[in-house]
């Protein structure tokens, strides 16, 4: 029973880390850099919602939307003042110019917002459903919804809208897709606003379960690329398989081993994919 | 034998400088940890420089260095000399086994991967707290004032065992750098595919880089716990403190060069320390934020580095003072 529990933990959590995986994944995919920062995006996200909930008493999971739309418009400002210069540099520079951003952000948050662990309390913070011997955490439950509610719009989005289906064009073939009227440079500013405010959603999701400190995107820098590169890098769909992998994963873990060694599993299943199939599980061979 | 003239000549001068300051002082600290940034970052070098392959894991062998000497003068009083032998040996088998799956990994994934290896040290130097005294950190017994124990009340010393260590790292990357392999590795950073088509056995090459590359950077580990006398898995094994720090002076100053990890790391130890004691009581990270922008800076404006830039700043001094 036990396992069934923890089964049942990892695909809630499991949702929410496809959720916050898809921006990173997205990034890449349509403009090909690796983006080592983006976990702080997710900080920023959840920092938005805490003073949501401090000072205007909005639920963070009624924040969520605010995170989103703050941290979509300070992406697309990067985007516009360095992504943008890099696309074409050599991935020497592409990484450190996101590792130095990482620095920035981080220490930004930590001058602004102080070093102290925060959180929120909200109604349903203690309260779970039970079915039977099995327990369903209410954070952990709405989390997931919203994260497949943000997660399915966005599925329909990239599929339907004309903005969705160029932005995709663009990832294929950027000349091609600019020969047919496609303003590619506008499409990566969008993307980048768009991953980057995704992640940002996840992080106010995630607030009834979790603190928010300024070093709160370290501990899921590895999650998150575990997550995209199981999936295949630049595959939305892979994300959504590698999120609910990894928690599973980790909540399988915790029944064999001690919380610390949690993330080592993790790791050790990162190093090991990436050994075996760097493409990602779904991904093709390129 | 000129340049190495002009090479023995800068030593020589660098080591009279402690005689002109405060042998307890503050300066010579701040320069005893210059160099020994300067030579992890040109041990890092060897591999990210010559084969450009990033790694952002250094702080993997730099902890599993300081943790094994530390570990030996502690439970067998073993001298950190012989320490740091089996420091490099260790770096040296770790660098393999880590090497062996990775060699074929390009670009972010070789990055990713280095990166995960050091996290993987760092939840095991947490968690493994029976040997390695978990977060609490270790503390080196202190005998000071013995050549034998590598340990002196002042940190005059230091500075010339540090001095000694940058000399050695730079004679070997620069031996490898004119050697065949220091051929063929530049031949991998140019074009893997074609290297390996003209019969280079590029995985046995960047193998050899690795472990060099990790057992120097595990002995400069021991330096390191020498000196400072404490420290943590959080530091030991810290992406922010030792591996980003450390590709970070290799690049500022200039990636592959022989020149760039060591004025990359005049400018950025130096620059670090004055900021956080001008700036630490007033507001936390703040000297972080400048030390970011400084690398955003670099990367935008010149991501061959300082050598390039100042390079650069001179020919357009030069042509706007020619009529």
């Amino acid at each position: 029973m036990a396992f069934i529990q923890a089964l049942i933990d990892g695909i809630m959590i499991g949702g929410v880390y496809a959720m916050i995986s898809i921006g990173l994944t997205l990034v890449f995919g349509i403009m090909g850099i690796v983006n080592f920062a983006h976990a702080e995006f997710l900080m920023l996200g959840m920092f938005i919602a805490y003073y949501a909930w401090a000072w205007l008493g909005l639920d963070p999971l009624l924040a969520a939307p605010l995170s989103f739309v703050i941290v979509f418009g300070l992406g697309c400002v990067l985007q516009r003042l360095l992504f943008r210069r890099i696309l074409r540099a050599p991935e020497i520079s592409q990484i450190f110019l996101t590792v130095g951003l990482l620095i920035v952000l981080e220490n930004m948050a930590l001058w602004m917002f102080g070093s102290n662990y925060r959180s929120v309390t909200t109604p349903y913070q203690t309260s779970s459903l039970s079915l039977g011997p099995i327990f369903i955490n209410v954070p952990y439950l709405f989390a997931f919804l919203m994260s497949a509610v943000c997660g399915t719009a966005l599925w329909l989005f990239l599929r339907l809208s004309w903005f969705g289906r160029a932005m995709r064009a663009t990832a294929q073939d950027p000349m091609a897709s600019t020969l047919m009227g496609i303003n590619a440079d506008r499409m990566h500013m969008l993307a980048f606003g768009l991953g980057v405010g995704l992640t940002a959603f996840g992080g106010a999701v995630i607030l009834p379960y979790l603190t928010a400190s300024p070093t709160v995107g370290g501990q899921f820098v590895i999650l998150m690329f575990t997550v995209v590169v199981l999936g295949g890098l630049g595959s939305v769909a892979g994300a959504v398989v590698g999120g609910l992998a990894v928690g599973v994963i980790q909540s399988l873990s915790a029944l064999a081993f001690p919380i610390q060694l949690q993330n080592l599993v993790l790791f050790v299943v990162f190093i090991a994919v990436l050994v075996v199939r760097p493409q990602g599980l779904l991904g093709d061979v390129r | 034998m000129k340049r190495f003239l002009i090479g023995a000549t800068i030593v020589a001068a660098a080591a009279c400088v402690p005689f002109f300051l405060e042998p307890r002082g503050y300066v010579i600290r701040v320069l005893c940890i210059t160099l020994l940034f300067a030579a992890l970052a040109q041990a890092w070098n060897i591999v990210g420089g010559l084969a450009r392959q990033i790694s952002l894991g250094h702080a993997a062998f730099f902890g599993t260095g300081a943790y094994t000497s530390t570990l030996l003068l502690i439970n067998f009083g073993i001298s950190p000399w012989l320490g740091m032998i089996a420091a490099a040996i260790i770096g040296a088998i770790m660098a393999l086994l880590i090497a062996l799956p990775t060699m074929r990994l390009r670009g972010h994934y070789f990055a990713l991967a280095t990166l995960a290896f050091a996290e993987v040290m760092r939840v095991i130097g947490n968690s493994w707290s029976s040997v390695t005294g978990g977060p609490v950190g270790l503390s080196v017994p202190f005998r000071p004032d013995s050549l034998l124990m590598l340990q002196f009340k002042t940190p005059r010393p230091y500075f010339w065992i540090m001095l000694g260590a940058l000399v050695v790292v730079t004679l070997t990357f620069m031996v490898i750098r004119s050697s065949k392999i220091g051929y063929r590795l530049r031949a991998i950073r140019e074009n893997v595919d074609a290297a390996e088509t003209i019969g280079i056995d590029t995985a046995g090459t960047k193998i050899i880089a690795a472990v060099v590359s990790g057992a120097l950077t595990a002995s400069l580990g021991t330096l390191y716990a020498q000196f400072q006398f404490f420290f943590d898995p959080d530091t030991a094994f810290g992406l922010a403190s030792i591996s980003v720090r450390i590709a970070l002076i290799a690049i500022i100053g200039g990636v592959g060069t022989v020149a760039g990890p060591i004025i990359g790391a005049f400018f950025i130890i130096p620059f670090e320390e004055l900021t956080n004691s001008l700036l630490s009581n007033k507001a936390a990270g703040v000297s972080q934020i400048v030390y970011g922008l400084l690398l955003i800076a670099v990367i935008l404006l010149e991501p061959r580095g300082l050598i390039a830039l100042g390079k650069t700043v001179m020919t357009k001094l030069s042509r706007r003072k020619a009529p």
